[in-house]
């Protein structure tokens, strides 16, 4: 259906798309960045010119979000842009449909950072690293580099191609639809709230090959180790607290289908998981978060549980009567529904894409990359880690004054025998 | 380099302190380097407010032309501003309560309770004008609206700044729950008989006291409240 409408200069949301543009407020936006701090400093010009040139590429990003009466959909946008910008110290700020031109994608330049942010309604993190690969690909080749199309960089001469824009969900949604039970409310781990608009990031720097062995000490991977010592900080805040009653802990683990459901596509196609502690069984130690941490998502990622959950999604979708409700009813009900169950059962979000993979060529200009997950619905933190070459870049942020969860976080591995680098857009 | 004496991680040459603790970095081998830019930089952006203006506009349009469409129809059919004053003063507290906040970003609740005060006992007055009852308004109606208004004022500034324990919530709750009966037999009787004796008041007071005393002992004492909240807990 999209490769068909595509033609005609529109798409329809995928899932996920739907969700966050319901969601989506004056004072808040699913925004995330994905930066990469180079190893000389920026040039502007240039970095506008790889734009230029890899926006047709991806014809995903050059949309713009339109109301239609029974659903929100994306067309083109043949407005001028997306123009390169100045860094701020307040990043992922709020996207507004009908300002900047409508474009959801920003881009952003800070000494030897290049900075991309995307509107989740268009595309997830594999999807982002895609183009960023790509527009860093551009970026090197104008300065004069040779830097080949191979290791995820897209060929900006060729023309897009309709697997791209597929809408996965639809494609593989199979025949069995199961909707998981509602979590219970969880630990919400809020804090006190900035003034709009203000994003506390912290991010930590630690090698790759230290933590890697760390993780296989307890025989697990990174995305496992650091998401039991996430929740084994909440926890213990939790605990801290002394409410009356402890609530469960758990946490929203993004997960990649791509690596169960083969598609092309660089717009959304991600489902999460929910690992969870209850303090309410007794006390864990470390290990044994990890140890449950490593079964549960094992357990809740597995190719039927992960299909039968977005075929339901994808019913509802398709459900005649709920089609012909107008979509300013749509949007209510769907941004109630999150509430209930994509915040109140969570304590956090933390995401891991792993590694930011390139070709050689390109590597030696690079230092590092980072992922901002940009402001919760609700003044807490959210975690995220990528890693490129032997830096690993744990990422905090959030609209809560209060830095318990990052400080706790980057303590624990500082006692795990980590050597963490800190730095933050806090004020000094 | 330099490293936080509490946390052990590394910091930024140029971070003056820790960005987990806070904790000022003092390491005479590695003074801070004021020179080279800062990891973030410092300039700060903000998304403009949307404007509501427009939609502001509407609303006030549609409020004002049937406000206005009423007060005609029945200047031109009864002769004078009966029925219509009931319409015209609903118009006033849609406007109210639906578009200033579209005008004005985050009043502050103290302000918004100020606006209803004064919208409530416009639209009372109001009614008060076509039963005739400008007397009752002004020896009844009036002072019961400000000593409510006076009271939800106190109860939000006390929300506000001071405790939001249930406890203290509920004590101060119950104890303005009686001194407002207690002013409103005040009036009625005022209004009605001009002196004041103090009755189902008197009654509803005892009762209010006799409920505050133990929760006011339950909030002082710790040992108290902690077997309350095992003896109560869900």
């Amino acid at each position: 259906m999209a490769e068909k409408k595509r033609s005609t200069g529109w798409f329809r949301m995928d899932n996920a798309g739907l969700l966050y543009s319901a969601i989506q407020k004056e004072r808040y936006s699913a925004v995330y960045r994905f930066s990469v701090v180079m190893k000389e400093k920026v040039q502007p010009g240039v970095l506008q010119r790889a734009v230029d040139i890899c926006m047709p590429r991806f014809p995903g990003f050059q949309v713009r979000i339109r109301h239609g009466y029974f659903w929100n959909y994306m067309e083109q946008n043949p407005a001028p842009g997306p123009f390169v910008q100045e860094d701020m110290v307040n990043p992922c700020q709020p996207v507004r449909y009908k300002e900047d031109n409508g474009w959801l994608v920003r881009f952003f330049y800070y000494e030897r950072r290049i900075s991309l942010e995307v509107f989740h309604a268009l595309a997830d993190g594999f999807g982002a690293m895609a183009f960023l690969r790509t527009l860093l690909a551009v970026y090197l080749r104008q300065l004069g580099h040779d830097i080949p199309n191979s290791d995820g960089v897209l060929d900006v001469t060729q023309p897009p191609r309709r697997e791209e824009v597929e809408d996965a969900y639809i494609r593989y949604a199979g025949k069995r639809a199961y909707r998981d039970p509602m979590g219970k409310t969880a630990y919400q781990n809020v804090g006190t709230s900035e003034p709009f608009y203000t994003l506390n990031v912290t991010m930590g720097f630690l090698p790759v090959d230290a933590l890697k062995k760390l993780a296989k000490g307890y025989g697990v991977s990174i995305t496992e180790y650091l998401t039991a010592v996430l929740l084994k900080v909440i926890l213990d805040k939790q605990h801290r607290e002394r409410p009356w009653k402890e609530k469960p802990v758990a946490l929203a683990i993004p997960v990649n289908l791509r690596g169960l459901f083969p598609t092309d596509t660089l717009r959304n196609f991600i489902l999460t998981v929910r690992p969870v502690i209850d303090p309410r069984m007794g006390e864990y130690t470390f290990p044994e978060i990890v140890s449950q941490v490593h079964h549960s998502i094992r357990q809740m990622a597995n190719r039927q549980r992960l299909q039968a959950q977005f075929t339901f999604t994808v019913r509802i979708q398709e459900n005649a009567f709920l089609q012909r409700l107008p979509g300013v009813f749509k949007s209510m009900f769907v941004a109630g529904r999150y509430e209930a169950e994509g915040v109140r059962p969570f304590s956090g979000t933390y995401t891991n894409p792993g590694v930011f993979r390139m070709p050689q060529e390109m590597e030696r200009h690079v230092e590092r990359v980072e992922l901002i997950l940009g402001q919760a619905t609700v003044p807490r933190m959210h975690c995220a880690s990528i890693s490129c070459g032997n830096t690993m870049t744990i990422t905090f942020a959030g609209t809560v004054k209060e830095r318990a969860t990052e400080r706790d976080f980057f303590r624990f591995l500082v006692k795990e025998g980590l050597p963490v680098k800190v730095e933050s857009n806090r004020p000094d | 380099m330099s490293y936080c004496v509490n946390c052990g991680v590394e910091l930024d040459k140029t971070a003056r302190s820790c960005p987990l603790c806070r904790t000022p970095v003092c390491n005479p081998n590695a003074p801070v380097d004021t020179g080279s830019p800062t990891p973030f930089p410092t300039e700060r952006k903000e998304v403009l407010p949307v404007t509501q203006l427009q939609l502001a506009l509407l609303l006030s349009a549609m409020i004002l032309s049937a406000a206005i469409c009423c007060g005609i129809v029945n200047l031109f059919l009864g002769g004078e501003l009966s029925w219509s004053l009931y319409i015209i003063g609903s118009a006033i507290v849609l406007w109210v309560c639906l578009v200033l906040p579209l005008l004005i970003h985050n009043i502050p609740i103290l302000l918004r309770v100020v606006f209803g005060i004064i919208v409530c006992g416009l639209y009372v007055y109001l009614i008060s004008l076509t039963l005739d009852g400008t007397h009752w308004f002004m020896g009844l109606a009036l002072p019961i609206i400000l000593t409510g208004g006076a009271i939800v004022i106190l109860l939000s500034f006390l929300r506000m700044n001071v405790g939001r324990s249930i406890l203290t919530s509920a004590i101060v709750g119950i104890g303005c729950a009686a001194v407002f009966v207690l002013l409103l037999e005040l009036f009625i009787d005022r209004f009605n008989y001009g002196g004041w004796s103090p009755s189902w008041s008197l009654i509803a007071l005892i009762g209010c006291v006799g409920l505050m005393i133990p929760l006011i002992v339950v909030r002082r004492i710790p040992s108290l409240r902690e077997s309350m909240r095992r003896r109560f807990h869900t």
